[in-house]
């Protein structure tokens, strides 16, 4: 049972983060700088904990901050540049921010040993989840009560006029534009809307895996966290989720029975699945047809 | 004096090497400029073409100059089928879906390295390794030198296909005006798939000179050559080729210049640092071939 | 999309039933211990070298009678390895995994970030109730960063003591060669293990005498060298010290033949004292020293390195802790009067733990190997260097 409470854990946590880069990718852009908000996150909250005893909720809400005000402030400039520069000048930052945790050391000695990040050793310890006394049960409630209220926000938003000029810049920034949407101010709301849940779901990572350190928040992070929502398919968050499923629950837990052919399998699976749907798991036509099949009455 | 020196020494390290950045930053930029595409698999499929190339090198012995030749022709063939897995059977309209679909094969491509290899690195035979060019104070390593004129060979052939064939001119066309070049009887598919064929022969050069220039080969190596390769890319100016090749150079003398003075923590955070300025504030890159582009 | 749908659902009853396990028959006992670690990615190699010899010594073991239970029954070992991909949250669900089954330990992992996260998850002190962390013993056989095992008391380590290591060879080297003065460093600077084990070196090497002059730093993936060969030519020392791991050792290597460093004598890291290293660059490592827990010099060595390879790998200080760990499992199921029955396994954890904790010394492929009060390992070790394209023994300090 711990097992799936856990990998419920892990599947909640990378919905944060394929949502996080689902409300940039509406508006057009690809973004990589999402693993570095995520490790922002992370560090801010994990210090909060652990350093400054703080309560989790409130470390959790600083770090939400924390990730939506430096998504803020990057977006301004950042998305200046659309399309590969954009991919290229994210990339460089979220690099930027990773190093930047590679370099930083502060810690605070407590009794006979240091705690607080270690710059290239890491950021250990950081268990205020079994510390509090929250089983696998409780850690799994929380996460997904933080991952239902974030996605029942985007989901409103989506159906309002928000999601609707989300989707216009999306499609076609001129149109958009001429229609009098101020396309920079919507680009870099949706960047820190992305940017306030990935600093939340870095601050659950820090605490459920208890030890941080700057290699986990690499570009191979930032390509899962835009991987997730393209792979599900952007006509509503719940694509987001059911990709994260399928990477996390089917091709990495699903398939270990098949040893080594597991490895081989996962990036040739996701070829497939472009392959044979291109827009996503979950698209349009395909939430027309599951909304047929379960709301057959109303219509 | 010596910090003179040092420095120049230490750009001309850096440019030499920054020949591969370069050849990388040409496979993007081609696929880019055709397609307007992203291959994020194209340096684990270089990676890949140059490990293949050692696969039957151990098969068989053959001469040095076969060396560079095996890798091209299997780095052609990974290029075909490359096309052929990630972008042939996706609908043009649906730049997302490529790129997830290069990523899967990205993750594809080196997982079959590591399994072939256990991941362990390999040694790559190196032409010229044990010379060392004395130019006053200065070393220039032979096979560095070597590998930097095969880089310059491959760009100016790459321009000559380019600029004086038809498949070039049809190229050209492609990635002008796709449609004005269908009507003029240019198969579109057969383009992009060719296209796809030359970079990746150009990346299985590249590939089996970074094996040959570090003297290994590791799957360790294809994250960060994506990396770079993409920073040349957009440095150069998308779908420009003189700009990749001088950004290439660039990218790698201004590398191992932060090195010097930075030293290695830090050297990865000024050149992103300094990327995304230079990203942000010159959008189009050094040799940006037309405004709005995207 | 209904497909995908029932391709999940298939997937899940698929993990329900390798999650639940097949109960053992009561004629036939078995005791399955899981091993973990990185079988996939640039680290593949350390998890097939961990599988094959967690498998080679359960053969032997079988092959001689199996463990007696607690029961008096008489049990084979299985062995399962589970990837964990060097990556922590897949290591947390992978030990999870294991918990939810019979299994009363497990063996694991190979990358130190990992156990990172997997220690931490563990409860820190045993009988603490306020503490919800699992309580599962784990014994790492890989993950080499030092002082992992205190973050809890359920995790035990096999592995070499680094800092016992580096101190013995300098000192011996002062010794041996008493006219060498300076010390240059080189050192992979973005990973954690062989950071840490640079200030180990450099603490040992000014303990014994040596003058550091300086060191170079590089990244794990880095390829170009010169900068940092070039001020190790400038500062001309007597001895090299790098800490890296192969990749970038014979990186580093091939760029001092180039620029013509020829130190006296070469000093490496613990891990790079494996095949690859003589694989990428045999030529250039000639002559380079390094600590190893591992060299095929005693029979039972001799003996262990044959068995792994049959089973595909090759023994070395890491999988012949692996090696190792099977043979002290054996040993706490029979001392502790393990039953493995699967109405038991909350208490075989518990004594597993305990009979872990309270060993003093184990059998070691190259001797005795001592515990200390942290859950780690004193292990037996010897110098070997490069010679002809092999690893040869150097000295072997009395212990």
């Amino acid at each position: 049972m711990d097992f799936y409470l856990g990998l419920l854990q892990i599947i909640g946590v990378h919905t944060l983060l394929g949502l996080s880069a689902y409300c940039v990718l509406l508006t057009g852009q690809v973004s990589l700088a999402q693993a570095g908000f995520f490790a922002i996150g992370a560090y801010v909250a994990g210090m909060l904990t652990v350093l400054a005893a703080w309560p989790l909720v409130l470390a959790l809400a600083v770090s939400a901050i924390a990730g939506g005000a430096m998504a803020c402030a990057v977006g301004f400039p950042a998305l200046r540049v659309k399309g590969l520069m954009l991919v290229v000048a994210t990339i460089a930052f979220g690099e930027a921010v990773r190093l930047f945790f590679f370099n930083f050391d502060y810690q605070v000695a407590r009794g006979d040993i240091r705690i607080g990040p270690h710059g290239g050793e890491g950021f250990r310890q950081i268990r205020y989840f079994p510390e509090h006394g929250w089983t696998t049960l409780d850690v799994a409630l929380f996460i997904w009560t933080a991952v239902a209220l974030v996605m029942a926000a985007l989901w409103w938003m989506d159906r309002s006029r928000s999601g609707a000029v989300l989707r216009a810049v999306g499609e076609d920034e001129i149109a958009a534009q001429s229609s009098g949407i101020n396309i920079t101010a919507v680009k870099v709301t949706a960047m820190t809307i992305g940017g306030v849940i990935a600093g939340l779901g870095g601050g659950i990572f820090a605490h459920y895996t208890t030890h941080i350190e700057h290699v986990q928040f690499g570009v191979v992070l930032a390509t899962f966290a835009i991987a997730y929502p393209i792979l599900g398919g952007l006509s509503n968050v719940f694509g987001t989720l059911l990709a994260v499923i399928f990477i996390q629950g089917f091709l990495l837990e699903g398939l270990r029975f098949l040893g080594d052919w597991r490895n081989l399998l996962f990036g040739g699976l996701i070829v497939l699945a472009m392959n044979l749907r291109p827009r996503g798991l979950l698209d349009a036509g395909s939430t027309i047809a599951l909304k047929r099949l379960f709301f057959k009455t109303k219509e | 004096m010596d910090l003179l020196i040092d420095t120049v020494q230490s750009i001309a390290d850096g440019v030499l090497f920054g020949a591969t950045y370069a050849l990388l930053g040409i496979g993007f930029t081609l696929v880019f400029g055709v397609m307007h595409k992203l291959n994020l698999s194209y340096a684990a499929a270089s990676i890949g073409a140059a490990y293949a190339s050692l696969l039957i090198l151990a098969g068989i012995k053959a001469p040095p100059p076969l060396v560079f030749l095996l890798p091209a022709i299997c780095g052609g063939l990974i290029g075909g089928m490359v096309y052929l897995i990630a972008f042939r059977f996706i609908p043009l309209a649906n730049p997302l879906a490529t790129l997830m679909s290069t990523v899967g094969l990205l993750l594809l491509i080196d997982e079959i390295i590591v399994h072939t290899t256990a991941g362990v690195p390999l040694a790559y035979p190196a032409l010229f390794s044990d010379v060392i060019i004395q130019a006053g104070p200065f070393n220039l390593r032979g096979d560095l030198m070597f590998v930097f004129l095969l880089g310059c060979l491959c760009m100016v052939l790459l321009l000559l296909l380019l600029y004086r064939t038809k498949l070039g001119l049809a190229t050209r066309a492609v990635s002008q005006q796709p449609t004005a070049a269908e009507l003029c009887g240019i198969s579109i598919g057969r383009v992009n798939g060719l296209t796809f064929v030359i970079t990746g022969v150009v990346g299985g050069i590249a590939g089996a000179m970074t094996g040959a220039a570090i003297g290994m080969l590791s799957p360790l190596l294809s994250l960060p050559l994506t990396v770079k390769g993409l920073i040349v890319t957009v440095i150069g100016g998308l779908g420009s080729i003189p700009g990749a090749i001088v950004a290439g150079l660039l990218v790698g003398g201004l590398e191992n210049l932060f090195q010097f003075f930075r030293g290695v923590s830090e050297r990865d955070l000024y050149v992103m640092l300094l990327l995304f300025v230079f990203l942000v504030f010159c959008p189009g890159g050094l040799f940006a071939p037309s405004a709005g582009r995207d | 999309m209904l497909k995908i749908f029932a391709a999940v659902a298939a997937s899940l009853a698929v993990m329900a039933a390798s999650a639940i396990g097949t109960p053992a028959s009561a004629q036939d006992r078995t005791v399955k211990i899981t091993g973990f670690g990185a079988k996939s990615g640039v680290v593949r190699v350390f998890g097939v070298n961990s599988e094959a010899a967690l498998k080679a010594a359960a053969e032997e073991i079988n092959k001689a009678g199996g463990v007696t239970l607690g029961d008096g029954a008489k049990a084979k070992l299985t062995i399962e390895f589970l990837d964990d991909r060097c990556n922590a949250e897949e290591g947390i669900s992978v030990v999870r995994r294991i918990a939810s089954t019979d299994a009363f330990v497990a063996v694991g992992p190979t990358c130190s970030n990992v156990a990172e996260s997997l220690f931490g998850i563990l409860q820190k002190k045993v009988g603490d109730a306020s503490d919800t962390g699992l309580q599962f013993p784990i014994i790492a056989d890989v993950a080499a960063k030092g002082g992992l095992a205190k973050i809890s008391e359920w995790s035990f380590r096999n592995v070499p003591s680094e800092f016992e290591m580096y101190k013995s060879l300098f000192a011996w080297l002062k010794t041996q060669h008493p006219t060498l003065k300076t010390i240059y460093g080189g050192v992979e600077k973005d990973f954690a293990h062989s950071n840490a084990t640079f200030g180990v070196m450099k603490a040992q090497a000014e303990a014994n005498g040596l003058q550091v002059v300086g060191q170079s730093e590089w990244l794990l993936a880095d390829t170009t060298f010169s900068t940092q060969i070039r001020e190790m030519k400038r500062a001309n020392p007597d001895i090299v010290a790098i800490s890296a791991h192969p990749f970038t050792t014979c990186g580093a290597l091939k760029e001092m033949e180039r620029q013509g460093v020829k130190p006296k004598l070469l000093i490496g890291l613990t891990s790079s004292s494996s095949i690859e290293t003589l694989q990428g660059c045999a030529k250039q490592a000639e002559g380079i020293i390094i600590p190893t827990s591992f060299a095929p010099v005693t029979p039972e060595a001799q003996k262990a390195a044959e068995q792994v390879a049959k089973f595909g790998g090759s023994a070395d200080l890491h999988s012949a802790a692996a090696y190792e760990i099977v043979y002290i499992l054996k040993d706490v199921i029979e001392s502790q009067k393990i039953m493995a029955k699967p109405d038991t396994v909350a208490a075989d954890r518990v004594k597993m733990r305990e009979g872990l904790a309270a060993l003093k010394e184990t059998k070691g492929l190259l001797g005795k190997v001592g515990r200390t009060s942290d859950r780690e390992a004193i292990k037996p070790f010897l110098y070997v260097h490069a010679k002809d394209g092999s690893w040869q023994v150097l000295y072997k300090p009395a212990s």
